[in-house]
């Protein structure tokens, strides 16, 4: 079943074995959005399934069956700002003890297995709201009808916060590949 | 605006998203201004770039089928409840913490050195050993992994460590 029928199935019917289905298409989507902005797997997972959990019990207020990825995006933006808020004060900073000698000469690092993806240093040269956008626009592809849902913007702003943060990371995206850019414009 | 063409239509432009109207009227202005068109050339090549990342992004975080099926249980464990579970309250997650801790290392400094940096810092801290981190040793065991994250990963790696350790 493709996933539009999912997404169809669950809010028309509300039956465990829709939501099964609506859960393996949402729930991987969710958890990766939560990575994305920054979290760890296990609170990933744990918020992702709050976020799923919500959706179970509050499908009914879906009033867009097409842009029911922005309603489950909004429930999951409104969940990592809750977690901000509660850990934003608990974390303090990490003590670094001094290791041995003996200790430090055995640990080594192996080469090579940094992930092939310029994304998640583009992030960090963005706003908060900005990796929002860029996150979901280009990772989960949502439409700007859908971000505007999810981040609870007007259409046009979403347009133009977009293209911003593209201008923002034009320059940047051009010194990690600047023979492409070169070819295009050629 | 610049030359009588917004963001909004710059972003309708790039993404091919404007009336037949509107994108005939800058094309129309493109064909006579370099500085526009090398400019419409660079942010095209920043969305492609853009989707291209994406993609890999989507494809490099992968997901395996226990992970799924437990995320699952999770929800109707949620659902059984009554609301919602809470990130702070694990409880004697212990085994999960050990492995997500080593996968947070992993790709900073390799698998295999995060399983012995896990090993190592159990080892250096009261635990003694691996088997025996629990709840009640738990911080200096995270305290001697984020020692040794700061050796291999450096600072901010460490940094990640001590948060992604944090109950």
């Amino acid at each position: 079943m493709d996933e539009r029928r999912v997404i169809e199935s669950f809010l028309s019917g509300g039956t465990e074995e829709a939501f099964c289905a609506l859960f393996e298409v949402a729930w991987p989507r969710v958890r990766r959005y939560f990575l994305l902005r920054g979290l760890d797997a296990m609170t990933a997972e744990d918020l992702a399934q709050n976020v799923l959990f919500i959706a179970y019990q509050r499908a009914g207020e879906v009033r867009e069956k097409d842009l029911f990825y922005g309603w489950l995006f909004a429930v999951a933006r409104n969940e990592l700002m809750r977690y901000w808020r509660r850990h934003q004060s608990r974390v303090g900073a990490p003590l670094f003890e001094p290791v041995s000698a003996e200790l430090a000469d055995s640990l080594t690092v192996e080469p090579d297995v940094m992930r092939d993806s310029h994304l998640q240093e583009w992030l960090t040269y963005l706003e908060p709201a900005e990796r929002d956008l860029v996150v979901l626009r280009f990772v989960e592809e949502l439409s700007y009808e859908e971000l505007a849902l999810a981040l609870a913007i007007p259409l046009g702003t979403v347009k133009w916060r977009i293209f911003n943060a593209k201008k923002k990371l034009s320059q940047i995206i051009r010194a990690s590949f600047p023979e492409s850019i070169t070819k295009r414009i050629n | 605006m610049k030359h009588g063409i917004s963001d909004q239509d710059w972003e309708g432009y790039v993404e091919d998203r404007l009336p037949a109207a509107e994108r005939d009227r800058i094309e129309a202005h493109l064909i006579g201004c370099l500085g526009c068109w090398e400019f419409y050339e660079q942010m095209a090549a920043t969305t492609e770039r853009l989707r291209e990342a994406g993609a890999a992004t989507r494809r490099g975080i992968p997901l395996s089928d226990e992970q799924l099926h437990a995320g699952l249980r999770g929800v109707f464990e949620r659902v059984r409840a009554g609301q919602p579970g809470h990130a702070t309250q694990r409880g004697g997650r212990i085994e999960q913490r050990l492995r997500y801790l080593e996968a947070v290392m992993a790709p900073m400094c390799g698998a295999q050195t995060a399983a012995n940096a896990l090993r190592a810092a159990a080892r250096g801290s009261a635990a003694r050993s691996l088997d025996e981190v629990t709840t009640d040793n738990w911080e200096p065991f995270l305290r001697s992994l984020t020692s040794i994250a700061a050796v291999m990963c450096g600072e901010t790696g460490a940094h990640l460590v001590w948060r992604s350790g944090q109950f």
